[in-house]
Order: structure tokens, then C-alpha cells, then sequence
């Protein structure tokens, strides 16, 4: 009885010991002493074309490089900032990820997760890739991600519900979008889709308001000073509260998503149940993955957003994200820079931008793309006399989030402009 | 455990002769000292069974309970980024600022609210379909894995499929439309008038049939010779259910409110799934641990957010031992065992 007993002891403990010993110790990939290479990497695409790309673009690589392999993981897109912070803090990151930029990127390198790529970006893809984007990837002068398309934003609409609703040009000024908000509603057309249960959605309307109303050196002082006492930024607000005003959103937006299944924002668009969307360049990609037949939509065009009276920003300035992806700190580095110098070649964004219909960073690429849309997003993009990052992005997770919940607040007629504000200050002692 | 000084007291209580005659246990007054060898060796074994039985829940529980607990209690102290080893110390700051954000007292609020809701509304319901249910009724059976099956359900689903159902253009508002009662149709998650008693609608179907099941058990628990007194005495059905199963349900009501109350002070996943991660503080439906996850981990606030969850579990600890201490007392007092008997 008693040796049985001690036996089970001695069983339970080496157990516990293994128990505790296999929880703290997790970790990505790494290199083996016979010169094969294991990488982990995290992206975005759950489904469709663009998950099929990366399976691609990574089987591809393999063949060319034999000593090194690459685990794709789909990560959806509202989880991957939440996951990655926790795998970046317990140690357990992916090797190469998708890289938000801005205040997330500076938060990660303040923290030494993210390896500097600087000497391995090689030099066809210096000269390929133009600088505009890289800037967006760099902090202090070191990049630290690497490009692959260019998003800017402005508004999609359907060009059939438009006809329907007898617009004939798009509008230029925010006094002919109200209009054609009238139009639309008198046509019995829901007129813009916004998925303010993800937040972000709604506050980009907040933040291009703010692009029009806040000069250039304002928006680039905020992101320093995290202080928002500039009297444009109050304008911003109540210009979307003029707008919300007009009712112009699809009904119950409070609590539709931004990307996920029929009923989202863009599967509105989709499947013509509302005409406009104010997004960013990815948005044809996610529209195309939910209409009926899974084919981009045939009468979807875009325009840039329009003027607002009164403003101090540039009419013509735009505002934009830089998808790129990065290495993490303990990532193999040579393998991996040749992994990231791969995806940005001629070949492999032209696939890229089929598989996504978003504008890829490599300019010869970008010559196939044929889309009206794409055409008029490229153009307004390289006419743009400054490009701003997503505010949410640019000035971090913490104000970011507050930026976001005060405009959905809003939005939903609780609270004013200036409790936007109030909002980030609150914020701001939090963290 | 046993404790070396309250067996002596107790050997020494035993030895005089006048014990042999009242309690008649003459084999239980050996000397003492003849015990003691054989005693501590049994004693050895005894703490080594415990040891052994016992050791891998206690290492469970310090490693996933106590451990987390502690870490947040010294990551509350700070403000942190959740990037590296928390460096800047602010003391009860955290703190301060989590009872003066006025978002915190709504999720207090909301959760009193829930609590309060769940208790009321699902308690006598819950009693009403026990009792139903304990009576000899064609398809018994059927309507009792009807009502439990919610329970079964996952969160998840349940918060899918309920938001689905009641979105603005869901099938809900759609069923009203075509049954002629346009007039209801309603944004029942946006409002913030009505989300939350959207909520509390999803929320006792999901868990009703829990308190149910308890409560047929409870009930399969009294005699039934105290009906047929009753009844021989000739108390009404109402009179017997009033002065009979209402008492002697008793422990099993306390019971079923405190895992009801805990559960409402830790309500996350259906708020969490059907609203996301940014608008229950909008539509009304926030509670503290909606609270926690957006301050703390949207918001990268992470000291902060381990802050909030010191909080919060103080607060559920508190309201746990005041209604252990002042409810359940007289339910448990009989059933806790003695060391050594």
C-alpha cells in the first residue's frame, strides 16, 4: 500500500513538474544546426483569395529556398493586435506578422520585439518599392517593416444604386454627399454602411474630418504631444455630428461589423443593401469576398473624400495606412528579410494585387491594375500632397481606442464633440 | 489536521473513571502512552495520503488562481504598456482613476442591474416551471430537455445566434413585421434603452434551465409522506406548495441565487460576443469585465486593465463571504466534516 502510494507521489509530481515546465516555455521558430529554418508567420486573410495567396506566395518560396520553412497562420483580422501584443509579451511571437505601423509599431520597437530591417532590404527592392511607403514603415530613420500595398482611403460606392437614386456625379463637397444621402433615402437606399460595432469603421469618418478641419503640422504635432486642444479638432466632431445629424447610416450600424459575413458594412455594399462605405483600399478585396458569387463587384467605383468648408487641411491631402510586414526580434534574420525581399517582388504583387484588388507597393506592379476604382485611388494617392496615417494607428492603442469609442458614442447620441476629447484625456492618465 | 495539544486535552478529559460509566466506553480510556507510537506513524501515512491526494489540485490552483491573483495585484501598481517589465510605479493611481471614470460606475450599474434582474426574474419563473415539471404531465420529459437544452448551448453560439436574430434587419423584426406587429419592431441591440433588457431576455432563457434542474432535484429531495400528511390534514395544493416545498426548497434557492449572483458580477462572454469589443458601453450592456478587457487590453492599458480585475475580484470575493457568511450559513453549517472523527 505504502510503496504503491510513493510511486503516485513520485507520478503526481513529475507530472505537476512537467505540467508547469511545458507551460513557461513556448517560443517561435528557430534555426537547427543542419541549416534548416522553420518560420512561423501570422496574416490577416481567413478566407478566399488572399489566404490562397499567402499559401502560394509561401509554397513558392519553399521550392526556391530549400532549408527554409514558413507556417502560415490566418489570424481574423479584429483578434490579430490582441493575440500578437500577448505572443509578443510571453515570447512566443510569430516569426514575420502583419505590421499596423504608427503608435503600435513604435510601442513594439520601444520593447525591442521587432527586428531593424535596414541592412536587409536589398537593393532591388529599394529601388522598386518607392520611398513614400517605406517612410510610413520607418521610426528615427530605421525601417522596421516591409511595405507591400498602399491603402489609402476614401468612399466606395455602387455605381447602380447611384444611377437608381438619379446622382449623376459623384460629390465633391460634403454639401453634395449630404445631397446625395437625400437622394438615396427618397430611393429607399440605406446610403452609408458603417460597421461601428468594430469602432474603427466609425471613427475614420471622425478622422477624415479631422484631415480636412486640422492642418498637416497639427495632425503631426498630436502625434507627438498626444494633446488635442487645437479648436479643429472639436470642429471634426461636430462636423460628424452634423453629418449623423442627416441619419444617413444603415439601420442598427451600432451593432453591425465592419467585415464579417452578409450583414457587415461591406457585405451591405456587397450585395447592394447600401450605396457608400467610407474605407480604406482593402475594401474591394472583402466586398468581393461576399457577394453572392464571390466575384469582385462589377459597378463598385470610389471617390476621395470630400471637401469640408472652413478646414485648415489640404482639400486634396489623403488619408492612408501602409500594410507591411515585420520580423519579430528573435525571428532568423537572414531567412527572413529574404522572405520579405521575395514578397515584394514584380511577380508576386501582381498576384497580390489580384488577390486582394488593394494597390501594391511595387510601382512596376502596380501598372496591370485595371480596375476604374484602383485607377482613381492610385491617382488621388500619388497627387495627394501629404499622406496621413489612420489616426487610431498613428497616435496608439490607448488614444486610438478612446478616439474611436468617443465617435461610436457619438454617433449614437451619447455624448458631443467635445466629449471625444474629454475621452482621450481620460485615456491618457490610464496609460 | 491534527494538532498535538488538542489531543492531549482531549486524552486528558477521557482518563477519568467517571467516563467509563457514563459513556460506556471503557476501551476507549487505554493509556495513552501505549497509543502514541502507533498513532504517529498512522499520522505519517495519513499526511502523506493527503499530501499525495491533495498536491495536484493545490499546485493547480496556486499556479492558474493564487499566482494570477497576486501578478495582478503587483501589475496594478503600475502604468504599463504590457511592452517589457513594468518600470513606472503609481502607487493606488490606478485605482483612483478606476472610482472616479464615470464608465466604471455605469458597468457597476449595469452589473447591480443584472443581478438584481436575474434573481428576480428567473427565480419565480424558475420555481413556477419546477414545480409544473415535478407533476405527472404528458411529454414531461420532452419540455424538461427543452428547457435545459439553452444551458447546454455554448455562450458563443448563443450570442451569435440571438444577435443575429435581433439585429435591426433580423428575423425577429422580421417576424413582427409579417405577423401584423410592425409597430414593435425595434433596434433591440442599439437602443441603449432596450439592449439591456435584451440582454436580460437572452440571458434568463440561457440559464433558466439551470435554476430549473436545481430546483426538480430539490424538490425530488422532500418526502413525499409530508405531502400526504398535509394532504390527509387537508391542506390545499396551494397551502402545501406555500407552507411545505417553499421551506424545505429552501437550501437549494440560496444555493441557486449564489451561483446566479457570481455569475452576474462575472457576465462577459454574451456581452462580449453579441455587442464586440467597443459598443456594450454605448447600447448600455458594458459590465466589469466588458470594462476590464476593453481598458485594459484594447486600449493596451495593461496595468490599468490588472487593476480593474483587482477590482472586481474584491468586489465578488466581498459580496461571496457577506452571503456565505449571512445566507448560507445555516445550509452548510451541518454538512462540513471534522478532521478526525
Amino acid at each position: 500500500m505504502m510503496r504503491k502510494l510513493r510511486g503516485a507521489a513520485v507520478l503526481a509530481l513529475g507530472l505537476g513538474t512537467v505540467l508547469l515546465a511545458t507551460g513557461c516555455s513556448a517560443g517561435g521558430g528557430g534555426s537547427s544546426s543542419d541549416g534548416k529554418v522553420t518560420m512561423t508567420m501570422w496574416q490577416n486573410s481567413t478566407t478566399g483569395p488572399g489566404q490562397a495567396f499567402w499559401k502560394k506566395t509561401v509554397a513558392d518560396f519553399e521550392k526556391t529556398h530549400k532549408n527554409i520553412t514558413i507556417k502560415v497562420q490566418s489570424i481574423q483580422n479584429e483578434d490579430l493586435d490582441g493575440k500578437l501584443q500577448t505572443a509578443l509579451n510571453s515570447g512566443s511571437a510569430p516569426d514575420i506578422f502583419l505590421q499596423r505601423g504608427g503608435g503600435k509599431m513604435k510601442a513594439m520597437v520601444d520593447a525591442g520585439q521587432v527586428l531593424a530591417l535596414d541592412d536587409l532590404v536589398s537593393s532591388e527592392t529599394k529601388s522598386a518599392v518607392g520611398k513614400g511607403a517605406f517612410s510610413a514603415e520607418q521610426i528615427d530613420g530605421k525601417t522596421y517593416a516591409m511595405p507591400v500595398d498602399v491603402l489609402p482611403e476614401g468612399i466606395y460606392y455602387s455605381k447602380d444604386l447611384f444611377a437608381q437614386a438619379g446622382i449623376t456625379d459623384t460629390p465633391k463637397t460634403i454639401d453634395e454627399l449630404n445631397e446625395a444621402v437625400d437622394k438615396l433615402k427618397a430611393a429607399g437606399i440605406a446610403p452609408i454602411a458603417v460597421g461601428a460595432k468594430d469602432a474603427w469603421p466609425a471613427a475614420h469618418w471622425f478622422y477624415n474630418f479631422a484631415l480636412r478641419a486640422c492642418s498637416e503640422k497639427t495632425l503631426n504635432e498630436a502625434a507627438a504631444s498626444l494633446k488635442f486642444d487645437d479648436p479643429c479638432w472639436t470642429k471634426a466632431g461636430e462636423d460628424v455630428a452634423a453629418l449623423n445629424k442627416t441619419d444617413p447610416f444603415n439601420p442598427g450600424f451600432l451593432t453591425t461589423s465592419a467585415q464579417q459575413g452578409a450583414g457587415s458594412s461591406a457585405g451591405l455594399i456587397a450585395n447592394h443593401k447600401a450605396a457608400m462605405e467610407l474605407m480604406g483600399a482593402w475594401d474591394p478585396g472583402v466586398i468581393a469576398s461576399l457577394t453572392p458569387d464571390k466575384k469582385p463587384l462589377p459597378d463598385l467605383g470610389w471617390f476621395p473624400f470630400p471637401t469640408v468648408a472652413g478646414g485648415k487641411g489640404d482639400p486634396a491631402a489623403i488619408m492612408g495606412g501602409v500594410d507591411g510586414y515585420s520580423c519579430s526580434a528573435k525571428a532568423p534574420k537572414e531567412a527572413c528579410g529574404e522572405f520579405l525581399n521575395y514578397i515584394v517582388t514584380q511577380p508576386v504583387q501582381e498576384e497580390y494585387y489580384k488577390a486582394f484588388n488593394a494597390p501594391p507597393v511595387n510601382t512596376a506592379a502596380q501598372a496591370i491594375v485595371t480596375e476604374s476604382y484602383l485607377k482613381s485611388v492610385i491617382a488621388a494617392y500619388n497627387d495627394a500632397p501629404y499622406v496621413s496615417q489612420y489616426l487610431d494607428t498613428n497616435y496608439g492603442q490607448n488614444v486610438g481606442n478612446a478616439l474611436n469609442t468617443g465617435v461610436v458614442d457619438l454617433l449614437a447620441g451619447k455624448g458631443n464633440a467635445s466629449d471625444i476629447l474629454t475621452g482621450v484625456k481620460d485615456a491618457a492618465a490610464k496609460g | 489536521m491534527t494538532n498535538s495539544l488538542g489531543e492531549k486535552t482531549l486524552a486528558d478529559q477521557r482518563s477519568p473513571e467517571g467516563l467509563s460509566v457514563a459513556g460506556g466506553g471503557t476501551r476507549r480510556v487505554s493509556p495513552p502512552a501505549g497509543v502514541r507510537p502507533v498513532r504517529r506513524s498512522k499520522r505519517w501515512g495519513q499526511r502523506f495520503e493527503i499530501a499525495v491526494l491533495s498536491g495536484p489540485a493545490i499546485i493547480i490552483f496556486l499556479a492558474f488562481v493564487i499566482l494570477p491573483v497576486g501578478l495582478a495585484a503587483y501589475y496594478g501598481f503600475y502604468r504599463w504598456k504590457g511592452y517589457g517589465v513594468p518600470t513606472d510605479f503609481v502607487g493606488f493611481g490606478n485605482y483612483a482613476l478606476i472610482f472616479a471614470d464615470k464608465a466604471f460606475h455605469e458597468v457597476l450599474a449595469h452589473n447591480a442591474v443584472i443581478l438584481v434582474l436575474s434573481l428576480v426574474l428567473q427565480g419565480p419563473l424558475a420555481i413556477v416551471l419546477a414545480l409544473l415539471l415535478n407533476q405527472k404531465i404528458r411529454g414531461r420529459s420532452i419540455i424538461r430537455v427543452l428547457i435545459f437544452v439553452p444551458y447546454v448551448i455554448s455562450e458563443v453560439i448563443v450570442g451569435t445566434g440571438w444577435s443575429l436574430m435581433l439585429q435591426t434587419n433580423g428575423a425577429v423584426n422580421g417576424l413582427l413585421g409579417n405577423i401584423g406587429l410592425g409597430a414593435l419592431k425595434t433596434d433591440w441591440l442599439s437602443d441603449p434603452k432596450i439592449a439591456i433588457w435584451s440582454l436580460m431576455l437572452i440571458i434568463s432563457w440561457k440559464y433558466i434551465g439551470f435554476a430549473v434542474i436545481l430546483f426538480l432535484a430539490g424538490l425530488q429531495s422532500i418526502p413525499e409522506e409530508l405531502f400526504e400528511a398535509a394532504a390527509i390534514d387537508g391542506a390545499s395544493y396551494w397551502q402545501i406548495q406555500r407552507r411545505i416545498t417553499l421551506p424545505l426548497l429552501g437550501p437549494t434557492i440560496r444555493i441557486w441565487a449564489f451561483l446566479s449572483i457570481i455569475g452576474s458580477l462575472q457576465l462577459f462572454d454574451l456581452v462580449y460576443i453579441i455587442w464586440g469589443q467597443y459598443v456594450a458601453s454605448t447600447a448600455g450592456t458594458s459590465t466589469m469585465a466588458t470594462y476590464m478587457v476593453g481598458q485594459g487590453r484594447n486600449a493596451g492599458n495593461y496595468g490599468y486593465g490588472n487593476a480593474v480585475a483587482v477590482v472586481i475580484f474584491i468586489i465578488s470575493l466581498t459580496i461571496a463571504l457577506i452571503y456565505q457568511r449571512f445566507v448560507l450559513r445555516r445550509d452548510t453549517a451541518g454538512a462540513l466534516t471534522e478532521g478526525h472523527k
